[in-house]
């Protein structure tokens, strides 16, 4: 069995590492080619979609191995099959190495130890399971579509002279710069190997890395256009919000590292079972707590307590430490995914090319808080699923009503990201793990999907993104204007049940049924249903709103209209692509293959729900059956009657949004001003940022400089002093000695006047001065 | 007053009158005659101290070639007939003092001290009247002293003169071919005026 | 009255000998210093020789002052030689036209 794991591991690697080994070649690609050379994109297109054959091959041996018991169905197929009684042998993947009927699905393994610090080792982990290996497909399949998009999309930036009309210099031209086709590959290669290194990390020291790198990844992708003052603006705030949220990560992962003492998920090897991984410390072979009063139990993996080597006590963590580790998790997880409160970055964010959007800003990267927050299941006890669960629907609302009144065709289907960003959590904190990543998978379709769409609709309008001057596109571009329509019905969950069902409603239908149950346990928390449903509507509103308003209608610029143009199939064909799987990847529901593949991951002790000591209930599987049906009614009558109000609005114009503008003026202007989050941020950060910042100038400049230089300028008067001290005294001294030698010597000088006669005289004068001396003066 | 007596002021008188008398005369031929003068007395001194080769060799050498060669001298540097070359009065007054000066300390020396304890005669040797000290000075330059070396003991016989004897011929050489050579006939420095 | 004595002569010996310095000193012909310098030989010479007579010091005496009026020749001879120089570079036997060694 190691050697499948083995083997899988091998192939993701692959698909993980070749985009790498192309972003090395490709950034240097203002050296080994022209800036008009589409080299580096082929490769980067080469790199991802070989990624997307290694995932799937892997994926088939995966199933092969493995008999597909995944898929198997252990009873007669009945729609509600998935939510019988647990039973055992289905769900016991984690926890217990050694069950003797389960067929094991799931495969941790290690690349390469990085470093041993006493028992704490760091290493490049895998950890592969469904879950894994459907997220690969997903991101390598939607990053290629993407790739061959971008290929038609970016070619402007295929010439030495490009001129950027957002940037305007100081004699009031537009900036002419050389174009930057490769650096985009390079980048989007880069980014793909952050983010499938991000799915496959095995501990999660390697998801803070890649969670890291993906970060910068998205700096470098939304501030492509450096010189453009507001996409380096919205780099910066990306980049910054995001490291609010990996403070909590810190917190959180320092808390579990104190307590734990590994940073790995599951340990699998049977053979030296010295520690069990993370997910098996903190939960049961079953997936319940072992709770005693305030104190949290570890396990060993193997049905008993951790107990410490030293002195045989078992090992506990205080329950509201686990709390705070939860908590601290989901901060990271609140920051990358666009949650409440620190969602801002997102709608800035779309200042970057298009393709960018579509990849990063909502299929992969934002996603990657939610596939977080789902692998982490088993640390988040009650309380924080319950917090979990509040932060998604607040943000689903709030970025909901925003997008009612928002105009630009990519800040709508940003805020539309949030919005079901949002819902994701919102299903992960009642318990519906399978929901929220279902509805991860099918979002990313379908939203990688319109924001291609609203690609296409820009660069056929010669880059104009405000839809106030677009409309009846339908005409011109019908490829764009179908598939986009097949985005819009899919997010906002229409549906003939039971004859024709796109994904979203499947993965949305999921995500209200379990929210029900919930709210039926709960009964407290009836915010956690309401307003999921009412935003479902205002979904489907705002979406309908998009379409009508863009490809429906009159043409509000008519020479703007003059000018649209369909694209080349290298911009549509991944439209189509992206258009079936948008439409069909769900097929079949909650029996249909993608759900049970990911079911099949699903922490175990969900299925049989929890009754939470602070009170809270999580639903069991059956609960979520039985009130599947009646959720998935309201849902769909819930949005049907929010597209029917975007038809009246905008479609056929019955009603007239000005009257309403006008009405409720002053909830316009809240909603316009994105609930005023940006200014309160500022006036509560960016402010005092600012206004510290000038203290620490003053200080510097008052104090500190001005300490310095009075020291300076002390030294200077010291050595002043020396040198006069120095010019005078000693040099004065040295130099009087001199001086009075020479005098002498030049006072003797006047004995050698060069006449004999007198050198005579001198001889005798010194002889008799010499007798007088001796005889005379000195006698003895 | 013995005849020495009255022979010895004369020569003594000759002698110190004409060093004077060169000293005070201006023309320098004339200083000439007055050294000729002098050095013949002091010839006559040395017979009186009967140091007759002494006296001999002064004549000829000293009076003979060296004063002869003086007045070559003079007459190759001979200067114009007017010219007089005199010395400020200061600087002669100033000379003439300082001689007096070292004469009368010269005086009180020679007064001072009694001589008689440092005159030893020794026997059989230098007997006044001897005289004839030719043969005795030949023999110490060859390098036999006759008048310590008779009748000494083995071993304990002087060295003489012969070794500066052999240096002082050297030496004249030497003077001979230096003198040959500083006095080579070159070109004489161009004057400003008239050659006479 | 016996015979002189040593002082006399030593005495006429000092005359001689302060007349050649100050012959020296004050003659600004070049041949009238040598002459003072014959002088001043000459007073040394009967130095010698009345000491020679007079003393224990024998024949030394005498033979010194033989060496002397050999030496006093050929210093003549070079000091000739070296004022016929002097002669030819200044263009007068004045030595006091003679002071370029002055400091």
């Amino acid at each position: 069995m190691e050697s499948i794991g083995h083997e899988l591991g091998i192939w993701l690697a692959v698909a993980w590492l070749l985009p790498l080994l192309g972003f090395f070649i490709e950034i240097f690609g203002g050296y080994w080619g022209t800036r008009l050379s589409k080299t580096a994109a082929h490769m980067a297109v080469v790199c991802i979609a070989t990624g997307f054959v290694c995932s799937s091959i892997a994926f088939v041996r995966w199933g092969a191995v493995t008999d597909w018991a995944a898929l198997e169905l252990h009873a007669p197929v009945s729609a509600t099959h998935f939510y019988e009684e647990p039973n055992a042998a289905k769900h016991s993947g984690h926890g217990s190495s050694e069950a003797a009927t389960a067929i094991k699905k799931s495969f941790s393994g290690q690349y390469y130890q990085l470093a041993l610090f006493g028992d704490l080792e760091i290493a490049i982990d895998y950890y592969i399971d469904s879950l894994t290996l459907v997220m690969f497909m997903m991101v390598t399949l939607v990053a290629t579509c993407i790739h061959i998009f971008a290929l038609g999309y970016m070619s402007d930036e295929l010439t030495d002279d490009h001129i950027d009309h957002e940037v305007h210099l100081a004699n009031g031209s537009h900036m002419h710069r050389p174009g930057r086709y490769y650096r985009f590959f390079s980048y989007m290669s880069l980014f793909c190997f952050s983010m499938l290194g991000l799915v496959l990390a095995g501990n999660i020291f390697m998801v803070f890395v890649f969670w890291e790198l993906v970060g910068i990844c998205s700096y470098l992708l939304i501030g492509f256009y450096t010189e453009r003052h507001s996409a380096s603006t919205a780099a910066n705030k990306a980049f910054i919000v995001n490291r609010v949220g990996d403070f909590g990560f810190i917190i959180g992962l320092m808390i579990i590292w104190t307590w734990c003492g590994t940073f790995q998920f599951y340990e699998y090897d049977s053979v030296s079972q010295s520690r069990p991984g993370l997910f098996q410390m903190v939960r049961t072979a079953d997936g319940q707590l072992d709770r005693e009063g305030d104190v949290v139990y570890l396990q060993d993996g193997q049905g008993h307590r951790l107990v410490n080597a030293h002195n045989q006590q078992p090992i506990g963590i205080e329950y509201m430490l686990l709390v705070a580790a939860g908590i601290g998790i989901f901060a990271g997880c609140v920051g990358k995914s666009a949650q409440f409160p620190l969602q801002t970055w997102l709608p800035d964010a779309m200042e970057g090319p298009t393709p960018v959007s579509a990849l990063v800003h909502s299929a992969t990267m934002v996603a990657a808080g939610v596939y977080l927050a789902g692998r982490f299941f088993p640390i988040f006890t009650p309380e924080v699923l319950l917090t979990i669960a509040y932060v998604g629907c607040i943000t689903l609302f709030v970025a909901a009503t925003i997008a009612i009144v928002a105009t630009d065709i990519k800040r709508v289907l940003a805020y539309s990201t949030i919005s079901q960003l949002g819902y994701m959590m919102l299903a992960i904190g009642v318990a519906g793990w399978v929901a929220g990543l279902f509805h991860l998978i099918t979002h990313a379709f379908f939203k990688s999907l319109m924001f291609l769409c609203s690609g296409s609709v820009i660069i056929g309008c010669h880059h104009e993104q405000e839809m106030t001057r677009m409309g009846g596109l339908w005409r011109k571009m019908p490829v764009t204007a179908f598939t986009m329509l097949v985005g819009v019905i899919a997010i906002s969950g229409l549906a003939i049940p039971g004859v024709i069902a796109f994904s979203g409603y499947h993965s949305k239908d999921a995500i209200m049924a379990t929210s029900l149950a919930f709210f039926g346990l709960n009964s407290s928390h009836f915010l956690l249903y309401f307003v999921p449903l009412i935003t479902a509507g205002i979904t489907a509103f705002y979406m309908f709103r998009l379409w009508f308003y863009t490809f429906l209608g009159e043409p509000r610029d008519q020479e703007l209209h003059e000018h649209v143009h369909e694209q080349s199939w290298v911009m549509t064909g991944p439209l189509v692509v992206l258009a079936v799987f948008a439409a069909f990847c769900a097929v079949g529901g909650e029996h249909g293959y993608l759900f049970r593949l990911l079911a099949d991951s699903e922490p175990a002790g969900i299925a049989a729900g929890t009754i939470g000591v602070s009170g809270i209930a999580l639903p069991t599987h059956k609960q979520v059956g039985a009130v599947h049906m009646t959720a998935g009614a309201y849902a769909l009558v819930v949005a049907c009657l929010g597209t029917l109000m975007a038809y009246a609005f905008y479609g056929i114009k019955i009603l007239n949004p000005e009257d309403v503008k006008r009405q409720f003026a002053g909830v316009y202007r809240f909603l316009v001003q994105k609930w005023q989050f940006d200014k309160l941020y500022d006036v509560m950060f960016v402010k005092p940022a600012h206004i510290i910042a000038g203290w620490c100038v003053a200080i510097d400049r008052g104090i500190i400089d001005a300490f310095l230089h009075r020291t300076v300028k002390t030294g200077v008067d010291v050595s002043n002093w020396d040198r006069r001290f120095d010019e005078v005294v000693i040099d004065g001294l040295v130099n009087s000695i001199g001086n009075v030698t020479f005098a002498f010597g030049r006072s003797l000088r006047v004995l050698q006047t060069g006449l004999l006669r007198q050198y005579v005289m001198f001889i005798a004068i010194g002889v008799v001065g010499l007798f007088l001396l001796l005889f005379v003066f000195f006698p003895k | 007053m013995s005849g020495e007596h009255v022979l010895f002021s004369l020569f003594a008188i000759s002698t110190c009158a004409s060093a004077v008398a060169v000293v005070v005369s201006q023309n320098i031929v004339r200083m000439a005659f007055w050294l000729i003068v002098s050095l013949g007395s002091t010839a006559g001194l040395f017979f009186l101290l009967h140091a007759d080769f002494v006296a001999a060799t002064q004549m000829l050498v000293y009076v003979g070639g060296t004063l002869v060669l003086l007045i070559f001298g003079v007459m190759l540097t001979a200067s114009g007939p007017y010219l007089r070359l005199k010395i400020p009065p200061g600087q002669g007054i100033m000379a003439a003092g300082i001689g007096c000066v070292f004469l009368a300390m010269i005086f009180v020396t020679v007064v001072a001290v009694d001589w008689n304890e440092t005159i030893v005669t020794p026997d059989g040797f230098n007997e006044p009247g001897a005289g004839n000290t030719a043969r005795g000075l030949g023999l110490s330059l060859l390098g036999f002293r006759p008048d310590k070396d008779l009748g000494a003991a083995d071993g304990s016989l002087s060295t003489g003169y012969l070794l500066p004897f052999e240096i002082i011929s050297v030496h004249l050489l030497v003077v001979l071919i230096g003198a040959a050579y500083l006095a080579r006939a070159k070109r004489r420095v161009a004057s400003t005026d008239t050659e006479n | 009255m016996g015979e002189i004595g040593l002082k006399p002569y030593l005495l006429v010996g000092a005359v001689l000998f302060v007349t050649g310095i100050v012959c020296m000193a004050s003659k600004r012909n070049g041949i009238g210093v040598l002459m003072g310098v014959e002088l001043v030989l000459n007073g040394a010479n009967v130095n010698f020789v009345a000491f020679s007579r007079y003393t224990a010091l024998g024949l030394d005496g005498q033979i010194i002052s033989l060496f002397v009026i050999v030496l006093a020749a050929a210093e003549a001879a070079v000091a000739l030689a070296i004022a016929l120089n002097f002669y030819n570079n200044h263009l007068t036997i004045d030595v006091d036209r003679g002071n370029e060694l002055r400091g």
